[in-house]
Order: structure tokens, then sequence, then C-alpha cells
């Protein structure tokens, strides 16, 4: 492994930032297992449960273990529960029915058995479990993060590294749009572009990738107009190397280590925009599991079911933590300035 | 001086005018009969008519443009398809509250955000820095939305010390601005104590301390005067963001500014009403970018005018 790798894995703020990632990864990996519940399973008897209604720890003949009532919400008297049933929580349990990376089962890590449902983290306003739909966001959320900055940088980096060595009209011409972009400051850019696109998960994707396209133009457009002028770029020039052959086998591997660095901040800022987007109404539409979305919808019932909103909120800080925890140590490992 | 600020005002008018043909292009390029979603959905056959003759719709797309551009320079942006007011006046109904938001919340990032990066800075390493900087990571993770609601939950709902939502007292306007300028305090801090640390580390610093000035002094007078120059560079900047961010502050808080006209006539399609309002705030965010490069250039005295 070469230095700054080494550099990079000892670094404090990277390790917490990977081992949170993992727990993400891991969570979005197997969310139909880990989950309880299917996102979608509604119980309209049971909205608004505040999370570990029900449970208790001695079983009907008084032993010790995990055990839940029925809790329901009564119109005028709020929440009920029905302790005189008790139902014991075990592992591997069978319940609904998933689908998930072509693999079909009804086997969950854990669950009760008998007629009561464990809500961890309490039911939103349909009575689907919260804990099932925070899981099932997981992949929501780094799919509409990958996507954003797949786009930004797929379609920045070619027009700034191109735009900056042949300069030119085409600096100037690609210079301008970049100008242009920016002045929709932060989330503004993504919320026009989905005006013109129409609200949608798919939409808020694009937009929120094409927003970060002027961020990596002008990024690569930088480096590549430090690195031009350098004598060893001069000297392959000289060699009679193609412009390909520069770009890509002199200029390219230069421009890597600063793109990733953006790239780890930049999906940070893709997931807090998509979930603005979701919170505004203007990204993904129910009843998908997407974590803007639900915040939004527990705004209604703040004062009766605190939970809705806040623990959708925990996911999101934790994930755009994990990015930003990263982003922060790929940079001191990789930047030679801030050492 | 003035040849640079004229210099610069130039360099901006390109800017701006591809502003106002992207928010041109928005109509014409949103799926739907353009005519259509500049009248509303309701609109009767004559009204629409009546759009298609003042906007040129049958009409080749640069000449559009150029009516458009007429129209705009006119102060005529259109009526809205909702209200039927002149999106002119819905723009000054608006506009004032998100400023009056925005210059609060960026008060509330300096005031708070510069303190903790220097604190931050005078004890690097300390478990204060390392307190602050945690924080300030945490505040640039943290959706602005999440901490609007538990703001709301804990301070009104729970304590009752400030209004749930909307505009009147200065009350009112506590949750909103802080929660506004909670990603900004964050940035400030974090950048607070970058500039800082690397000044007080410079020669100059030391020639100062070895000539036995006060370590406030030299703080103070010499070393935070330099620190501050790219600080405030920032803030302003941030200003401009923070204009945009509004949208989703207001939102939360039901403040009755630009932000929360702009996503529910996007929710409506009211058109005139979306690019009116994406045209003011970018406006105003370059006017903002372009007044923080003058003050730039004249509070540092390394910057070059030519």
């Amino acid at each position: 492994m070469t230095r700054p790798w080494r550099r990079f894995l000892k670094n404090r703020l990277a390790q917490a930032g990977l081992a949170l990632l993992f727990l993400y990864l891991l969570g979005a990996l197997f969310a139909p297992f880990l989950a309880p519940y299917s996102p979608y399973a509604q119980d309209l008897r049971s909205t608004y449960v505040p999370p570990l209604a029900g449970v208790s720890l001695r079983g009907p003949g008084g032993e010790w273990g995990l055990f839940v009532s029925p809790a329901f919400r009564h119109p005028l008297e709020g929440v009920q529960v029905n302790w005189a049933e008790k139902y014991p929580v075990r592992f591997w349990v069978r319940g609904d029915e998933w689908e998930w990376l072509g693999l079909r089962s009804n086997l969950h890590l854990f669950g009760v058995e008998g007629p009561a449902r464990l809500y961890l983290l309490g039911t939103d306003e349909q009575g689907r479990d919260l804990f099932s739909r925070i899981l099932y966001g997981i992949p929501v959320s780094l799919t509409i993060g990958l996507v954003a900055v797949g786009i930004g940088l797929l379609l920045g980096a070619p027009l700034g590294g191109l735009s900056a060595y042949f300069g030119g009209r085409m600096d100037l011409l690609v210079q301008r749009l970049v100008d242009v972009m920016l002045a929709f400051p932060g989330i503004l850019l993504a919320i026009v572009l989905v005006a013109i696109l129409g609200p949608g998960l798919t939409n808020a994707m694009i937009a929120v990738g094409i927003a970060a396209v002027p961020i990596y133009a002008r990024l690569v457009r930088g480096v590549v107009l430090s690195l031009k002028a350098l004598d060893y770029v001069e000297a392959a020039r000289a060699l009679g190397a193609s412009h390909g052959r520069i770009l890509f086998r002199h200029i390219l591997p230069n421009a890597l280590s600063p793109l990733l660095i953006q790239s780890s901040l930049q999906m940070a800022i893709a997931i807090l925009f998509a979930a603005g987007l979701g919170f505004l109404g203007l990204g993904a539409r129910p009843p998908e599991p997407e974590w803007g979305l639900m915040l939004a919808r527990g705004r209604e019932y703040l004062a009766v079911a605190p939970h809705v909103a806040t623990f959708p909120g925990l996911a999101i800080v934790g994930l755009v933590l994990a990015f930003n925890l990263l982003g922060d140590g790929l940079r001191d490992a990789l930047d030679p300035r801030s050492r | 001086m003035l040849t640079y600020a004229i210099r610069r005002l130039l360099i901006a008018i390109p800017t701006l005018f591809g502003v106002v043909l992207l928010v041109f292009l928005m109509v014409r390029l949103a799926p739907g009969d353009p005519a259509v979603l500049l009248a509303g959905e309701f609109a009767t056959p004559e009204t629409l008519r009546a759009i298609r003759e003042r906007y040129g719709l049958d009409r080749p797309l640069p000449e559009q443009f150029l009516l458009y551009l007429g129209a705009l320079l006119r102060g005529d942006l259109g009526e809205s398809a909702r209200s039927r007011r002149p999106v002119l006046e819905e723009l000054k109904t608006y506009f004032p509250n998100t400023v009056e938001l925005a210059v609060a919340a960026i008060l509330v990032a300096l005031l708070t955000g510069i303190p903790l990066g220097i604190l931050a800075a005078l004890r690097p390493g300390s478990g204060l820095d390392l307190g602050v900087m945690t924080l300030a990571l945490l505040g640039v993770s943290m959706p602005v939305f999440w901490f609007g609601l538990l703001a709301i939950l804990i301070f009104s709902v729970n304590l009752g010390w400030f209004p749930v939502a909307g505009k009147g007292t200065l009350a009112h306007l506590v949750l909103p601005a802080v929660t506004l300028g909670v990603n900004a305090t964050a940035l400030l801090a974090r950048m607070t104590r970058g500039t800082l640390l690397e000044v007080l580390s410079q020669d100059y610093i030391r020639t100062a301390r070895a000539k036995g000035l006060r370590e406030r002094v030299v703080v103070f007078k010499h070393a935070l005067r330099n620190a501050m120059i790219p600080v405030v560079t920032v803030a302003g900047l941030e200003f401009g963001s923070l204009l945009a961010g509004a949208v989703i502050t207001e939102t939360i808080f039901a403040w009755p500014g630009l932000g929360q006209l702009l996503v529910g006539s996007i929710l409506a399609r009211d058109y005139p009403v979306v690019q009116g309002a994406v045209l003011l705030v970018a406006t105003s965010f370059i006017l903002v970018n372009l007044l923080v490069d003058l003050l730039y250039a004249w509070i540092d005295p390394r910057v070059r005018y030519d």
C-alpha cells in the first residue's frame, strides 16, 4: 500500500467515517432481513404509536424475556395497550414476504410470534413500522447519492478538463456556463431543475446530479490548468504524445485525489439536497421510504408523535456525517497542502 | 478601484444574461403547452390567446426571448396564475421577509461562529477545540429541516418559549434565524479556526511575541485582522446562499418569504411566479457576490486591481 493510503487508514476521522459507512452498508444490503416488517405494511388501528409501545420484560407466566402486547390508537384516549395478551419476541421469525436482489423469502432476523407487532421506533401516520421504513430508506438514499455524484462527475469532470486543456473559446464558453449555473446558490439549482423536469425521485436524482456539474467542472479545470504548465506534461507533448494520451496517462492520475475528496463531500451534499427535495414535496413520492419525505409527514403531528420526525432525521445525520468524515480524512491524507 | 469595480460589474452582465436565458427556457423546456403553463390549467381560451399574443408563443424561440427580455426590462414579469396579481407585486410582498430572515441568520452565524472558531484556535488539540469542531462537523452534516423541527419540538411545543410558526414579533424570528444560520455558523467556526491557526504560525506573529507583546494583543490586534479577511469573504458568500437556503427554513416555520412562495408555486405549477422568484434570488446572489468581491479588494491590500 502506498503511503497516502496508509495515512488515510490511520486517520481517526477516516476511521470513524469508514466504520459508520460500513454500518449503513450492512443495513442497506440486508434491509429486508433486518427489518421485522415490510415498509409498506399499514395498520390503520395503530397510527402514531410511540417507540417500544407494549413492550415488557415479563411474560404471561411471570417469566423473564422480551414480550410484546398489542398496542392500538384509541380515537379519544390515545394509545392503548392490551396487557392481558403477551407474545414473545424471537429470532428467525417468518413474517412479511420480501424479494431483494433476486432472493425471495419471508425470514426476518427478529419479530413477534403472535398477533402483536414490535415497534422499535414507533409507527407513522399509516401505522407502518418506522424502524423497517428507515432501514429500507438506506439503499434509497445511497442510490440517490451515487447516481447524483455519478452524473456530476461524468459530465462535470470532462467538461472542466477539456475546457482547461484546450483553452481558448471553448474554455470561455464553458466558464460562462459554469458561472450561470453557480449563480443559483445551494439547493436552488436543484429546485429549478425539478421545476423543469417535474417532481419525483428519479428527477430529483438527476437534478441534484446536474447541480453538482459546475462544481466538478471548476475543480477539474483548476487542476488541469495547474498541471498543463508543468515540465513533465510539456516533455510528453514534445515526445509527440497525443492529446488523449496526455489527458489520460499524465493528467488524469494527478486529478484523482482531489476528485475523490470532492466526491466524498459531494455524496454528503447530494444526500442532504435530495432529502430536502423530498421534504419540500419535490422529490420522492409516497409511499416511498425516503427519509426526507418521512420527516415531512412527521411534521404535521410533531406534538403528538415526535418520533416520526426525529428518527429519519437521525438516519440522515449519520449517513451525511459518515461521508463528511471520510472526505475530511481523505483530504488530510491525500492533500499535501493540509499537512 | 473604480475601474476595477466597473470591470467586475461588466463581467457579471453575461452571467446575468445567462440566468435570464435559463429562466426563460424553463417554461419552454418543461413538458406541456407553455401557454397553459403560464396561464394556469383553468385558463379560459381568451386568456390563453392573450398569453400567446403577449409572449408571441407561435413565433420562433429567439424572438420569444427578445419579447421576454423586453417585458422584463419594463418590469413586467407576467401575472400569477394562482392569484392573478402581477408577479412583481407578489415578489415585493414576500422578498423583504426573506431578506430579514437571511440578515438575522448571518448575524447569528457571525456572532457565534467566529468566537467559537477563535476559542478553538487558541487551544488547538484541547477538549474545547475538539468539542467545537465536533459540533461544527455535526452542524454541516445536519439537514436544516430536521434541526428546525427539533427546535420547534423543544423550544415551542415543550418549553413554550417561542411561537411555533408565523411572523410578527421578534420572538417569531429567533428559531427560524438560528435554524437557517446553523450551517453557516458551523462553516464559519471551521473557517475561522483554520485561518487563525495558519496566521498564528507565521513569522510576524513570532516577532510580535518575541517583542514581549501580551498574548491578547498578539491575537486580537495582529493575527485576527489578517485571519478575518477570508472569513469575511466566506461570510458574504454564505449570505447569498442563505437567500436560497431560506426555501426550506421558511417552509418549516410558515415564514411568509420568497421560498415559501417558490415551493407553493412549483407545486401549483404557477410558472410566472416560479420564474420571477428564481430570477430574483439568482440576481441578488450575483449582486451580493459582486459586493463581496469589491469588499475583499478594499480590505485586502494584497489584491491588485489590474
